[in-house]
């Protein structure tokens, strides 16, 4: 803390200090914000704030393409694309906190810790200064984005080049993962109602099991008769029950409870 | 100003990452955490930049946004494909391989 | 104006495209390979993918002998083409030869290849059971193969640590997505895929964190300007160590090197073997590479700093991938841990710090490669109702079964435990001797006491195989493959057997080879 304090008062420029301190505030607080949140969203909501403080930073140390870069990448692009897979996968999900494997988050404290304390050693063994600074070589090529550039197309052309390579396969990678193809072609609405009147059926499937005890489109209706039909379960659900969280173990009951007229279900069968 | 602040603000960036991605249990948190990690690179490339007077550390921070982004994009392909089949994206759950 | 003034000075950077033409192939390749997906007929893809794939690895091999001797830092001191970097270029595209032969089986499983019908089908869903009815084969898994494979040619050969992290990015991320592909035992290869990726990614900053380390001491993220820097001893040791250590942590992680290693046996166990089999062994190679670049040209001059913190690793890495590989009863775990072992061993040749180490890691890199996509090759051969037979009891009596598959596997444990007249023991005798001459007699006790008792589980799995009953109808048989797999498993017991008979031919070309250029 006494360095932090001497640094203070060794320090010259004091709009860049004030710049400095309250955007490290609110990255730390940031970080740790998303450290503690047990929703995964507000631990998104959290680093997006970290991100753009440093952005401010990138700014404030004559950076400001990569500032700009910070914005529109990581809180523009990288953390839509996590706000979107958080709803895809359900906003509301909280994690337990409960740990799992004993004493492991007082390990991983004290091991973040202890690497903590080795960097701060490394980097404060050193006497840095600025006197050199950014301003030189950004005006060398003309700009900042020119000087950025420069090196970019010419001492790193192939790594810029390379990265190519990753973006392709990030691409295909989440094809391959993501995108469903169709195995049969689609049916035209006039196939489909020709189909539908040939079946000898033309009603409506049954709908999805709403009852007491669920009411996912993987649970499986209750027919006219009381017995459980498969049918209403769209087709890529059906036999893959423990997936998708279909209880046959409920659905024997409830058609048990169906064949002894009761439809409510009772206490007893309440307390599962 | 002194520069090491920038870094010693990096290097505590750096460290919660590794905190997080140690103690947290969801694979979509593990996996901010990393991204903090690279956050903080990059902050400590900017601030070198600086002190070094050269433009190559924003350069590097440029290619690691880059790489990052790329990563982001598999990361979350191969937790959305695990989530889809399983309903969780608990790494606790994902427990079939044990030794 | 000024920009204008500036657009004008800009010169045009050299890119000897001769010199990068192995890469500039498999990358081209690569793409044209991602065209044929995009736009060939279904049914068409694969044979068109394979020509392409085995065609372009030929050339590129091409392209590394036709290149041998060149001594040169090229595009704008991005690449170091130099002997080490073009040596170990041509085996990974040897080694990534046999492994494309591997995952070109398609005969051994009654459903199709290795790799899932469609990723993005739900295991056990009415979907995946339609396209595996349909037959769809995921051909995308080549333009990922080769993007990996391209990876790892530039990922030795790099002469400053930004293009070795985008190597390195280049490497992992095509293998992410190909460790969760598996046909079979679906859930826990995209188990596999989700730890390998995100202990990946966690490694991988660490790295990063380490170049900037190394940026802020030396100016310059190029290895002979780090090395220059240490020369002339300006600022701090603290942060060079502290860089040092967290390089060292990135690249270990990739080497699966203690204590780094505990996505190995889960990622191996998981993927699917034939992508097991090029993992093992070309990562290494091509991560090792990177290891020994960075040492020697960069930190070189501080070897003193670093060698007890290597010294450590080398011991645990034997000592832990010996003792957990005794305990395993799953022939694939077994073969992760006894990997994590091999590499113990081969990082005595990095602590050894001479040419000889150099040379010798190389040689063992080759040597362990080949003997271990002809082990995991043999793995996707014995299979029951299920699958791929792995667990340990299953291959009792295999001898009997099928005696010619047996002697190759076992053939293959003989080079890993290092048996004279196999190829694994050139690459040991190689490595110890350059440990001893490097003085690291210590590191080298440990490491010949970990081969005996590596010895002695290689041996348990012989025995088992050769001279024990085959449990009565446990339905595991041996089946017979097509010529892929059969070409693959006899050029890996062709060179075992060259290697370990006629060593000289593998070591004059390693030490032809040479240093590493600055």
């Amino acid at each position: 803390m006494s360095v932090l304090l001497a640094t203070i008062e060794q320090s010259g420029s004091t709009g860049e200090q004030i710049v400095f301190w309250v955007c490290a505030a609110i990255a730390v607080v940031g970080a740790v914000g998303m450290l503690i949140s047990r929703r995964a969203v507000h631990s998104a909501l959290f680093i997006a704030a970290t991100m753009i403080a440093l952005a401010v930073l990138y700014v404030s140390q004559g950076a400001p393409f990569l500032g700009m870069a910070q914005i529109v990448v990581y809180t523009g692009a990288v953390m839509m694309l996590f706000l979107f897979v958080l709803m895809l996968v359900g906003v509301d999900s909280t994690e337990s906190l409960v740990e799992t494997l004993k004493g492991q988050r007082i390990a991983g404290l004290a091991l973040a810790l202890g690497f903590a304390v080795l960097l701060f050693a490394a980097i404060g063994n050193v006497s840095y200064n600025f006197a050199v600074g950014i301003d030189g070589a950004n005006a060398a090529d003309g700009g900042n984005v020119q000087g950025i550039a420069h090196l970019i197309f010419d001492r790193y052309l192939l790594a810029f080049e390379v990265t190519s390579a990753l973006l392709i396969t990030a691409a295909l990678g989440a094809m391959v993962l993501a995108h469903r193809e169709r195995h049969t072609p689609r049916k035209s609405q006039r196939e489909q109602s020709e189909d539908r009147v040939r079946s000898g059926e033309p009603q409506n499937l049954p709908g999805p099991g709403v009852y007491a005890l669920h009411n996912a489109v993987g649970t499986p209706g209750l027919l006219p008769d009381g017995q459980p039909t498969d049918r209403s379960v769209p087709e890529p659900l059906r036999g893959v029950s423990a997936a998708v969280g279909v209880d046959h173990e409920d659905t024997r009951r409830v058609n048990a409870l169906a064949a002894g007229g009761a439809i409510i279900p009772g206490k007893a069968e309440d307390e599962s | 100003m002194n520069p090491a602040n920038y870094l010693y603000l990096s290097a505590i960036l750096f460290s919660l990452g590794a905190v997080g991605v140690l103690v947290r249990r969801n694979a979509i948190v593990m996996f901010m955490c990393v991204e903090l990690m690279l956050n903080a690179c990059n902050l400590a490339f900017v601030s070198f930049a600086r002190i070094n007077g050269n433009l190559d550390g924003q350069v590097i921070a440029f290619f690691v946004m880059v790489v990052a982004a790329a990563e982001v994009v598999v990361g979350l392909a191969i937790i959305m494909t695990i989530f889809r089949t399983r309903r969780s994206a608990s790494v606790d759950e994902a427990n079939l391989l044990k030794y | 104006m000024s920009s204008l003034l500036a657009a004008a000075s800009f010169d045009v950077p050299t890119i000897e495209y001769g010199q990068l033409s192995p890469m500039l192939i498999i990358f081209g390749v690569a793409v044209l390979s991602l065209l044929v997906e995009a736009f060939a007929p279904r049914g068409s893809r694969r044979p068109i993918q394979l020509v392409l794939v085995f065609a372009g690895l030929a050339a590129a091999f091409a392209a590394v002998v036709m290149i041998r001797g060149t001594q040169h830092i090229a595009a704008m001191g991005s690449v170091a083409v130099d002997g080490p970097a073009l040596f170990m270029q041509g085996a990974i595209l040897v080694l990534a030869f046999i492994a494309a032969l591997v995952m070109a089986e398609r005969q051994v499983d009654p459903l199709g290849d290795a790799f899932a019908p469609r990723a993005s089908a739900l295991p056990g869903s009415t979907d995946e059971i339609a396209f595996t009815r349909l037959g769809w084969l995921q051909t995308e898994v080549w333009p990922l193969f080769l993007f990996s494979v391209g990876g790892m040619l530039l990922f030795p050969a790099s002469a400053d640590l930004l293009t070795m992290f985008v190597a390195l990015e280049v490497v992992s991320l095509p293998l992410y997505i190909m460790a969760g592909l598996a046909r079979r035992r679906r859930l826990l290869s995209q188990e596999a895929a989700l730890k390998y990726f995100v202990l990946g990614a966690f490694s991988s900053a660490f790295f990063l964190y380490g170049t900037a380390l190394f940026y802020g001491y030396a100016g310059s993220v190029d290895l002979s300007a780090i090395s220059d820097a240490l020369t002339a001893n300006a600022g701090s040791m603290w942060l060079v160590i502290t860089a040092t250590g967290l390089v060292s942590v990135g690249l270990l992680f990739k080497i699966g090197a203690v204590p780094f290693h505990q996505w190995t046996p889960d990622v191996y166990q998981g993927s699917p073997t034939p992508v097991t089999g090029f993992m093992a062994a070309c990562t290494k190679i091509a991560a090792f590479g990177a290891l020994l670049r960075i040492m020697y040209v960069a930190l070189g001059g501080i070897r003193w700093d670093w060698r007890p913190m290597m010294y450590v690793i080398a011991a645990l890495t034997m000592i832990v991938g010996t003792l957990f590989a005794l305990t395993q009863t799953d022939m694939k775990r077994m073969l992760a841990y006894s990997s994590i072992a091999q590499a113990g061993f081969m990082l005595v040749g990095v602590i050894a710090t001479n040419q000889a180490g150099l040379s010798g890691t190389m040689v063992y890199l080759v040597a362990y490669g080949i003997a271990t996509i002809g082990a995991f090759a043999i793995v996707t051969l014995v299979r029951d109702s299920t699958g791929e037979a792995s667990h340990l009891s299953q291959w009792a009596g295999l001898g009997r079964k099928a005696p010619i598959v047996a002697s190759a596997f076992a053939l293959f444990l003989l080079a890993f435990a290092g048996i004279p007249l196999t190829s694994g023991f050139t690459g040991k005798f190689a490595v110890f001797t350059a440990g001893i001459a490097g003085g690291a007699t210590p590191v080298v006790i440990i490491g010949l006491v970990a081969s005996a008792v590596a010895a002695f589980f290689y041996v348990r799995v012989i025995v088992l195989m050769f001279f024990n009953e085959p449990t009565s109808d446990d339905g595991v048989s041996v089946v017979v493959p097509s010529g892929f797999t059969t070409l693959a498993i006899t050029i890996s017991v062709a060179l075992t057997l060259v290697i370990g008979l006629v060593p000289q031919l593998i070591l004059d070309l390693a030490n032809q080879a040479g240093l590493f250029i600055r």
